[in-house]
């Protein structure tokens, strides 16, 4: 390291980690992050050369394609990564304290044109782009404008993108390396306008055409994929190879955000849900007879729950269904009006009661829920 | 047989507000009376016929798409000429005014069925809203989230006195009612959250008084309304 005001602030950091972890039971990866940006504010890109950075960046997915992609590169090579999801500044500045070759990082939607311009990386996987907190994002036509100002620039960086998503091709269509990756095409809950010149797109069996000439038509690869985990892991291996890092076949389950819960006999499988495709995306995967849904509406959840009624809840349709979290009583009206009839409970406990010893009950979870129960 | 007519939700229908149309058709049905919801897309051949007519918020792009095929078209204007009932939410409330400023800062003419102008924000309005309803004796809850700011003219009255969050940007009003064209600023979907106002415009159209009453929804309302502050 050449600038001892970085080490100090490293080491700073490294302890105050060390000390959160020990004292207060946490992960410390925030902590540090903030400690070490406190004291020194230009610490992500002092610590970013030297090494090869890949960065993961969409609206579902991110964690999950973040982790099996460090699985990835970890065949060819020591890799720095985020040890619980953290993608914000504190938390990539946290991830390359660590001295690894290779680094594989998540990055918040927002935050990345910032990352992207402070680490130089590699390699940009963009995954998908849909409504998500809309308190934070406002509109996704702008997210999508702020990845299209900073990929026009980046040069050097190789953009992995699946282009069947209007927004993500809009966002690199002026990119100087991009990898166009297409499934063949599939439909967009947000896609009616083109991002990039406002006319009416044209639809058909997944393939779009704007105006101005943007279309999932042109790729440089086509794959096949059966649902989001597919896509993910295939975008994932396909930024591998840029390292010449083997092909890497994921497990089952591997690319979905699952946990599991026992209660008094009662078997949970819990699924992290976020925002409206990430609904759609879980609710087509219900064959439970059981189904538990947990809707809360903090910060990261989304504030704003109007869009439950952009979601069709139809599969639930004559199965046994208990609502919670904070914002329950929003769920079970929207079911209400779809003609599903649902359950009340207090809490994640109280719905497992609800059911008998020898159920598998299907949870879905919205975000701020998943990680009380992730503890 | 009651017609209500979803306009263009595909592209004003960024924030949940096709519920509307879900809850009128709901309640309609638990007092007794038939409904058909008709999705009208943007290429398509809007009726002139309908009952009621709802429009929802909208990114800049589709905003502006929606308003060229609605001015085009002329039969939401005729429609309400001879009768219809329309609300408008947001991006929809901002297309009825006489005129909005687009992403790009044109100012382009509304559709002219309400007396607003709207005009950018110093900053973006989101959050949580309650507000005074104007015609019912009750608070209606929703949520808010806009660039634009509305000022409204003589010929029309506001819909809601603001209590919390924003509205029309800086006049603690919200909306704006003119006859049976209703504009608003509440996300929700509004008449999800707000039976009354579902209520309100059933009995408008039938001209007979809803009188089935849901304990969920009257629960739900009743609980939004005391947290929303």
């Amino acid at each position: 390291m050449p600038h001892r005001g970085l080490k100090r602030a490293v080491l700073i950091a490294l302890f105050s980690g060390w000390a959160s972890r020990t004292f207060a039971g946490k992960s410390g990866e925030t902590i540090s992050g903030r400690v070490l940006l406190a004291l020194r504010p230009t610490a992500i890109a002092e610590l970013a050369p030297g090494r090869t950075i890949f960065l993961v960046s969409g609206t579902n997915g991110k964690t999950s394609t973040t982790r099996f992609l460090k699985r990835i590169v970890e065949q060819v090579g020591s890799v720095a990564t985020s040890q619980t999801g953290s993608n914000l500044n504190w938390g990539i500045a946290s991830s390359l304290m660590q001295p690894d070759e290779y680094a594989v990082l998540e990055i918040d939607e927002l935050h990345l044109p910032s990352i992207l311009a402070q680490t130089n990386p590699k390699v940009v996987v963009l995954l998908n782009l849909t409504r998500d907190q809309l308190h934070r994002m406002h509109e996704v036509k702008r997210v999508a404008d702020i990845w299209h100002e900073i990929a026009d620039v980046a040069d050097e960086t190789i953009f992995v993108a699946d282009i069947d998503d209007p927004y993500v091709n809009y966002a690199i269509s002026t990119a100087k390396k991009v990898v166009r990756v297409s499934f063949g095409g599939r439909s967009h809950p947000d896609g009616a306008v083109c991002p990039k010149c406002g006319s009416y797109l044209s639809w058909k069996d997944g393939i779009y055409d704007s105006d101005c000439g943007l279309t999932n038509r042109v790729y440089d690869r086509i794959l096949e994929a059966e649902d989001a985990s597919d896509r993910n892991a295939a975008l994932a291996n396909i930024a591998g190879a840029l390292i010449a890092a083997p092909y890497l076949e994921p497990a089952i389950g591997e690319l979905e955000r699952t946990i599991t819960r026992d209660l008094n006999g009662v078997h949970a499988d819990i699924r992290l849900t976020k925002n409206p495709a990430s609904w759609t995306e879980a609710l087509r995967g219900v064959t439970a007879k059981d189904v538990i849904l947990i809707l809360n509406s903090r910060q990261v959840d989304g504030i704003d729950t109007s869009w439950l009624f952009d979601v069709s809840f139809q599969i639930l349709q004559g199965r046994k269904v208990v609502v919670t979290g904070e914002r329950a009583l929003d769920m079970q009206y929207r079911l209400r009006v779809e003609g599903i009839t649902s359950e009340l409970a207090a809490d994640f406990e109280a719905a497992m009661s609800r059911f008998s010893a020898g159920d598998n009950v299907q949870v879905l979870s919205a975000y701020t829920a998943f990680f009380e129960l992730s503890k | 047989m009651l017609t209500i007519v979803r306009i263009h939700n595909e592209l004003l229908g960024t924030y949940g507000d096709r519920g509307n149309a879900d809850v009128l058709a709901f309640r309609a049905h638990l007092n007794g009376i038939g409904t058909e919801v008709i999705d009208v897309a943007f290429r398509e051949k809007l009726p002139e016929t309908g009952d009621i007519y709802l429009m929802g918020g909208a990114e800049d792009a589709a905003q502006s798409l929606s308003l060229m095929a609605l001015k085009e078209a002329g039969s939401l204007s005729r429609a309400v000429e001879h009768g219809a009932t329309l609300l408008a939410i947001c991006a929809g409330f901002q297309i009825i005014g006489e005129s909005f400023t687009n992403g790009q800062g044109d100012v382009i003419a509304g559709l002219g069925l309400l007396e607003i102008t709207t005009t950018p924000g110093k900053s973006r309005f989101v959050g949580d809203i309650k507000v005074a309803s104007s015609i019912l004796d009750c608070e209606f809850t929703g949520f808010e989230n806009h660039g634009g700011a509305t000022e409204i003219g003589s010929s029309v009255q506001p819909f809601g006195k603001v209590l919390v969050g924003h509205g029309n940007g800086y006049s603690q009003l919200d909306g704006a009612i003119s006859g049976n064209v209703y504009g608003t600023y509440l996300h929700g979907p509004l008449l999800a959250r707000n039976p009354e106002f579902a209520d309100h415009l059933l009995s408008q159209v039938t001209n007979t008084e809803m009188k089935y009453s849901d304990d969920l929804a009257n629960e739900y309302a009743r609980w939004r309304r005391k947290v929303t502050k």
